[in-house]
């Protein structure tokens, strides 16, 4: 198959993974693109037989991290959910629990980048701790750490603490 | 209780040990504490996949696809009177790294799974790095219903269920290979393979594992012969 149709085999997902990293949908399609963008032109370190699904989910995420600091320098605070700006400045212990039952954007949008990242990866995308940690070149103990964090505070905010 | 939230996080993200994740399920069956803890994480989990699972439904912009769809137009095209040199150039460049990453993978594969790998046709393939059913495998789990399968099926197909990526699997028992197939575009991904039950050593193992193997990576409970019935004719989606 040509290395293009595989990446369209992949772009709904790729997709999927952008939207939970940047939040809004232009953003996530803007990252996508550059991660196209990124993956033609570095097609040749691509290794046959490797997941080329993890490959493209890594590209992405350096660019998205690459991004907010660029604009973190820039001072440039990326757009995050409406919700999310009403209480951000609070640290999520100081939130009243369930304070964003329903707004998983806000919710997420309030998790650190390297929590979020794992997140998604995790829960929603379906892959392995061990495949996390290769996509993020983490030690798995910094995935299990950091999925642990990011559970917490998503279910302290979206109110799922019992 | 007695286990972490670390666990019971590994648990329901299905990274624990078979063993031990039946000694959890075992538990949680008669420790209300530990099913709650269980029923709380599996509860993000599914809140956060109807949320973004239908982001990869969505159609794809036509910007993102202009990208790939260009770049295939911007590759010279071959012109029509080349050399002979040209053309076995062009021949080997174009297939030359694809088929020895082939082959070199359906050789690991039939080692690997101790089936025949010059048998025709292959239960399994790969697809872009991944194992993916092929032959009388994927005929069996694109067509077989496990309420209505012959007694003398070369494939049995256990149970199907929906896992917490939102797709249909289905685990199955062949006489070479047993595991379970899970549906994506490409078809169905093996997500866990074992030896089938003609090593008939393993044929009481292999089945608890392959059950524990389901368990685990299940989002719910697995379909009744009506679901079963249904997700076929919606093509396993």
């Amino acid at each position: 198959m040509r290395f293009e149709d595989q990446l369209i085999d992949i772009l709904p997902r790729l997709r999927r993974f952008a939207r939970g990293l940047a939040g809004s949908a232009a953003d996530a399609d803007d990252l996508c693109q550059a991660a196209i963008e990124r993956a033609l032109k570095s097609q040749g370190q691509w290794q046959q037989g490797t997941r080329l699904d993890s490959w493209m989910y890594r590209i992405t995420r350096n660019l998205w991290i690459d991004e907010r600091r660029a604009s973190g320098r820039r001072g440039v605070h990326a757009p995050i959910d409406e919700a999310a700006v009403q209480v951000a400045g609070d640290t999520a212990d100081s939130v009243e629990a369930g304070t964003l039952r329903g707004d998983i954007d806000g919710a997420m949008a309030r998790l650190p980048d390297e929590q979020r990242e794992v997140v998604i990866l995790v829960l929603v995308e379906g892959y392995a701790y061990r495949e996390a940690a290769e996509i993020l070149d983490v030690p798995i103990g910094t995935v299990t750490s950091r999925l642990a964090r990011g559970r917490d505070t998503l279910m302290h905010l979206l109110g799922e603490a019992a | 209780m007695t286990y972490d939230k670390a666990i019971i996080a590994a648990f329901v993200d299905g990274e624990l040990d078979d063993l031990t994740a039946r000694r959890i399920e075992r538990e949680a069956a008669t420790d209300a504490a530990l099913a709650d803890e269980i029923a709380r994480h599996r509860a993000l989990t599914d809140r956060l996949q109807r949320h973004y699972g239908p982001v990869a439904d969505e159609t794809i912009p036509d910007d993102l696809l202009k990208l790939l769809a260009r770049s295939e137009a911007e590759a010279p095209a071959p012109a029509a009177d080349t050399s002979l040199a040209a053309r076995r150039e062009a021949k080997r460049t174009r297939f030359a790294p694809m088929h020895w990453g082939a082959i070199a993978a359906s050789l690991v594969l039939g080692l690997a799974l101790g089936t025949q790998p010059w048998g025709a046709p292959a239960d399994v393939a790969t697809e872009g790095g991944a194992l993916v059913a092929s032959g009388a495998l994927a005929a069996a789990l694109d067509t077989q219903l496990a309420s209505n399968q012959g007694a003398d099926a070369p494939v049995r197909i256990g149970l199907s269920f929906r896992d917490r990526a939102g797709r249909t699997c289905r685990s199955f028992e062949g006489a070479a290979l047993a595991g379970i197939g899970c549906r994506s575009d490409d078809g169905w991904t093996l997500e866990r393979t074992m030896p089938g039950n003609r090593q008939a050593d393993y044929r009481q193992a292999g089945s608890g594992d392959l059950a524990a193997a389901a368990a685990a990576m299940m989002a719910g409970d697995p379909f009744d012969e009506a679901a079963e019935r249904k997700a076929r004719a919606e093509g396993w989606r």
